[in-house]
């Protein structure tokens, strides 16, 4: 399942997609927007064709790479509140250790290749300029 | 031949639109197109340096040449995740 979307993230879908009777890890991993004095909610924009087709690369590499058997990764579009999941990605495994590496592996590539953007929108950020960039 | 040129968050802030027809002389490259777009809108030439740059949804070296009805992509640094 590699998806993105406005809606709030099915965590329990996500997961169920890579459940498989050989898989005894399943490493799931929810990236959410934290609180902060300055931050109510974070804005995300995507270039959604090329995002789609990288996450869709990144999990082919992650499978040869690590040996995982499945990988999902949801990644929501627009505003995400403070405490609401931007990001959820599963990865099966015969075992935890590579569950758990391709996970970590994953989720560093998501936030270094995926032409995904967010900025940050507090309590005094006007609709038209939501604040500055979030590294 | 013309190709259609994206912009992403500063830099569609910055040029005030996320999509841009350009017109351009036969064997281009995606660099020679940048320069164009870095004369016209100079508010972008501090970020040219962390630009990264992609063709119909690949990223490209600047020394690629375009080719009539591309989808040039000028991507900011990216950000995703929490």
């Amino acid at each position: 399942m590699i998806e993105i979307q406005r809606a709030r993230i099915d965590i329990k879908a996500v997961v169920s997609s890579v459940r498989r009777d050989d898989a005894g890890a399943i490493v799931v991993f929810l990236g959410s927007v934290r609180s902060d004095p300055e931050v109510q909610a974070l804005d995300y924009e995507v270039y959604k064709p090329m995002a789609l087709r990288t996450l869709t690369e990144l999990v082919e590499r992650a499978k040869e790479k690590f040996g995982a058997l499945e990988m999902s990764i949801v990644h929501r579009v627009g505003r995400v509140p403070v405490g609401g999941d931007s990001v959820v990605l599963a990865c099966a495994a015969a075992h935890r250790s590579e569950a758990f590496a391709a996970c970590a592996w994953a989720m560093d590539e998501v936030k270094r290749i995926v032409p995904i953007w967010k900025t940050e929108a507090g309590p005094r950020t006007p609709r038209s300029r939501r604040g500055r960039k979030v590294p | 031949m013309q190709v259609q040129v994206r912009l992403f968050a500063t830099y569609r802030e910055i040029v005030g639109a996320g999509q841009l027809a350009w017109t351009l002389r036969d064997g281009t490259t995606v660099g020679q197109l940048v320069e164009a777009v870095l004369a016209k809108y100079p508010r972008l030439v501090g970020h040219g340096n962390h630009m990264l740059l992609a063709v119909n949804h690949e990223v490209v070296r600047p020394d690629s040449v375009l080719m009539e009805g591309d989808e040039v992509a000028l991507l900011p640094p990216v950000s995703g995740g929490a």
